[in-house]
């Protein structure tokens, strides 16, 4: 026909058709071609990186190898063409139409069955690729600690549209309130004594720690919200500002928390199914909060708080307990990250801190779960993927957050609804 | 269709052609380096980074490190910690578990060598800090060590050694509350001085925050309160502005400080004003002899500057770790038994002759060591005063 004469029509097509066929793709078999690729990374990761002369599986999807040693890129892009992207691209095309109809048929016995399947394979996946190196493993573990961060400082930043920059101040109070009460409960360590509790009860009461941890540091919430909500507009960036230093410097003159040097050997509870767990549970209730009536009650304070108030929306109640919501979910991350690295100190929760989630929020998109879970995870895998370039890792990320500034303003991803039932729907045809 | 064939093919064939063949894997001694590269302190990073690679260097030169009777390459892996605890520990699980190394040299400053000591504890790994002087960085691990004295032993020495030297019974101290190491010394230091001379004995007792700039109430206070030395354990930056304000305002009884002030900008930015005082510290650059003039010498040439003690301590640490890899005398590429292998050999190491003096290691993983009393001479040079050993 008339190929030749119009090539860019037919290229058109041919993009729309490939574009079309993997938009009827359902989650699960996306699902299902990562979990391929994963177990064939498992299998035959090592004869492969054998075969093409590289010196491990690439761990990070070989950007660390890639920048320190040049000369194994082409290794590395073959390892990675063939065990991700064919096996992602392959399985959901050759498997797309059965797992449909069968996600269709789970998704009309029950809903919560599949999201348990989904969660279940999500899990699968990680931990498998997570268990290649004890590298991955803390990478993965603090980059969904970044996730549930990044979240928490959406709500205020995001849904309510003030601009907190207290919370790493909430990750402060979260992370010493859950360490003084494991180090205090179940290590004999010089600083608290012998274990006040038998140590095997440790794990299951680890959950407790956490809240605690989120409650104090909604409780150090009440101390900004209290103030700066009688008001408008700036206010709360300078008193969040404030308290985030006074957080720092509080603990850094408590002695029984020994001051600058830190709490160190907090116990190894934080494995991957409980980072995991924790994750699931913010994204899961975070995205049903605002997705709730007070949530939208936020968005209406955000965008004219007057006639919000016109509408009889208790806008003082609703920002606070916003607020509290937020700072709670810091503090439990901020538990979570001290027993992750397993030392916490103050200098840790300072400005550097607050620049790295707030441009994870800001990079990611604004009023968005998706938005947060991307920031989050595109700037902590970039992060660590590009530490070999040393200072220069230092221009490039900027760089990138000044383009997404440029070109979308409020985030790659903002403004949109995180819809579980939409997501985990079987694809209509087109 | 075809066109996606031909790429994968030709990808393949790419990626099969330029990868170094893996039937000639060579064998490699890995040693890591987690240095602050960025950071707060990134001359601390670069420190650590010129003195390993003067030793790989000399290792090269020899043409490997010889272990029994093989002779090995030796590679460094240098990882940016960027000053931050959290990086700390991903520089080192990264390291131990990716590249595999046989030992870890730093990370330097005690918040980030702290977590990554349990890190290299955990995974059965010899590190060696050369900076950190927090007691914790080696408690209870017996896979960490370090390259320098600690605080406790650090303390009683200056305390003793102003005693002797200007008889003097009444100290002030002036720290920095917020960080670690300043707070530490000054409680040491406090406690050695209120042994001598009893309690009350330190008549001010004063603290600030970090990034201050301005000590004049601290100072106002320190000189009404009839102290007869002002001790003040602190950084470059802000020694040259305590030092400088106390003279602004009157002070002109001696002020002591301790091994933080061992860097080429505290003489920098204090100018004359530094002149004539003295600090403990890892060893004195001027009036070196032998080896340790050698290292000077050579290092100069090669950056430019004098090192400080960082890179001092960096290069006795490799060094150390290279004489453990000698003695522990069979290599045998299983890396798991080499790790233990060598951290068996680092804790048999006795009287060590490095360039910051002769050490050995107790159970802990500190080593025993001499103090050096640095006087700075009206050139601005770190000179030798006087040696204390433990």
């Amino acid at each position: 026909m008339q190929i030749n004469n119009s090539l860019s029509p037919e290229k058109k097509t041919f993009a729309s058709r490939i574009r079309n066929s993997f938009a009827q793709l359902p989650l699960l078999a996306w699902l299902c071609g990562v979990l391929g690729a994963v177990l064939l990374e498992r299998y035959l990761g090592d004869p492969l990186t054998e075969l093409l002369g590289l010196p491990k599986i690439p761990a990070l999807f070989g950007a660390v190898t890639i920048l320190k040693k040049p000369q194994l890129i082409p290794g590395t892009v073959a390892f990675l063409f063939l065990i991700y992207a064919v096996p992602i691209l392959v399985i959901p095309r050759l498997f797309g139409s059965i797992l449909n109809r069968l996600v269709g048929r789970l998704f009309h016995l029950s809903p919560a069955m599949s999201v348990a399947i989904h969660l279940g394979l999500l899990y699968l996946i990680l931990s498998l690729w997570a268990d290649v190196s004890g590298y991955r493993l803390l990478t993965l573990k603090l980059t969904l600690i970044a996730i549930i961060v990044t979240l928490s400082l959406n709500v205020i930043n995001g849904y309510m549209g003030e601009f907190s920059c207290s919370h790493p101040g909430f990750l402060a109070l979260g992370a010493y309130t859950a360490s003084v009460f494991t180090l205090f409960f179940f290590v004999d360590d010089k600083v608290f004594g012998a274990a006040f509790l038998p140590k095997f009860l440790g794990p299951f009461l680890f959950p407790i720690a956490l809240i605690l941890g989120g409650i104090v540091a909604a409780i150090g919430a009440i101390a900004i919200a209290i103030p700066s909500f009688r008001t408008r507009g700036d206010y709360l960036a300078i008193i969040s500002l404030a308290f985030m230093f006074i957080v720092k410097s509080i603990i850094e003159n408590l002695e029984f928390v020994r001051g600058p040097r830190g709490l160190s050997s907090q116990p190894n509870y934080v494995d991957l199914p409980t980072v995991f767990i924790w994750t699931v549970a913010a994204v899961w209730i975070i995205n049903n909060f605002v997705r709730s009536t007070t949530g939208k009650a936020l968005n209406a304070v955000r965008d004219d708080e007057m006639a919000a108030d016109a509408m009889t929306v208790n806008t003082r109640r609703t920002k606070i307990v916003a607020f509290l919501f937020a700072a709670f979910w810091a503090g439990v991350a901020g538990g979570l990250f001290a027993h992750v690295l397993r030392y916490v100190n103050p200098g840790t929760f300072s400005i550097q801190k607050l620049a790295e989630v707030l441009a994870m929020v800001y990079f990611g998109g604004l009023n968005s779960v998706y938005g947060s879970i991307v920031g989050a995870v595109s700037l902590s895998l970039l992060g660590e993927a590009l530490r070999p370039l040393e200072i220069f890792k230092w221009i490039i990320i900027p760089l990138l957050l000044i383009l997404v500034m440029i070109f979308r303003p409020t985030g790659l991803i903002a403004f949109k609804d995180f819809d579980v039932m939409k997501l985990i729907s079987p694809k209509e045809k087109s | 269709m075809k066109k996606s064939w031909v790429l994968i093919v030709s990808c393949l064939v790419i990626g099969l052609v330029f990868s170094p063949s893996a039937w000639c894997k060579s064998k490699t001694i890995k040693i890591g380096i987690n240095a602050p590269m960025t950071g707060d302190i990134p001359k601390v990073g670069e420190g650590t980074k010129f003195a390993a690679q003067m030793w790989l260097e000399d290792v090269k030169k020899a043409g490997g490190l010889k272990v029994g009777d093989k002779t090995y390459k030796v590679e460094l892996v240098i990882e940016d910690n960027e000053s931050k605890a959290e990086s700390a520990v991903k520089a080192a699980t990264k390291m131990i578990v990716e590249d595999e190394v046989l030992a870890i040299v730093g990370p330097q400053a005690s918040k980030q060598a702290v977590p990554a000591g349990a890190v290299c504890n955990s995974y059965r790994t010899p590190m060696i800090s050369p900076w950190s002087t927090n007691p914790d960085t080696t408690k209870g691990r017996p896979f960490v060590f370090r390259g320098c004295f600690l605080d406790p032993f650090q303390g009683p020495v200056l305390a003793n050694f102003i005693t002797q030297e200007f008889h003097f019974s009444k100290a002030a101290v002036l720290y920095d509350v917020a960080s670690d190491y300043p707070k530490g010394l000054a409680e040491f230091f406090k406690e050695a001085w209120e042994k001598l001379h009893g309690t009350g004995s330190v008549v001010a007792y004063e603290s600030f925050t970090t990034k201050d700039t301005d000590f004049s109430s601290q100072l106002t206070k320190i000189i009404r309160s009839g102290a007869e030395v002002l001790f003040t354990p602190q950084y470059y930056n802000e020694v040259a502005l305590i030092v400088q304000q106390a003279h602004e305002l009157g002070w002109n009884k001696p002020i002591v400080g301790s091994d933080s002030w061992g860097s080429a900008e505290t003489v920098a930015l204090c100018g004359k004003d530094c002149y004539g005082l003295f600090f403990s510290t890892h060893y004195a650059a001027a009036g070196a002899t032998g080896a340790t003039k050698t290292f000077i010498d050579r290092y100069k040439e090669k950056y430019g500057y004098v090192p400080d003690d960082v890179g001092a301590l960096t290069w006795d640490s490799m060094r150390i770790v290279q004489r453990a890899i000698e003695n522990c005398g069979n290599i045998t590429g299983k890396i798991e038994k080499d790790r233990q292998c060598v951290r068996d050999a680092l804790a048999k190491i006795k009287a060590f002759d490095g360039i910051t003096g002769k050490m050995t290691f107790t159970e802990e993983g500190d080593p025993l060591k001499c103090a050096v009393v640095v006087r700075i001479s009206d050139k601005g040079e770190f000179e030798f005063y006087k040696s204390v050993c433990p």
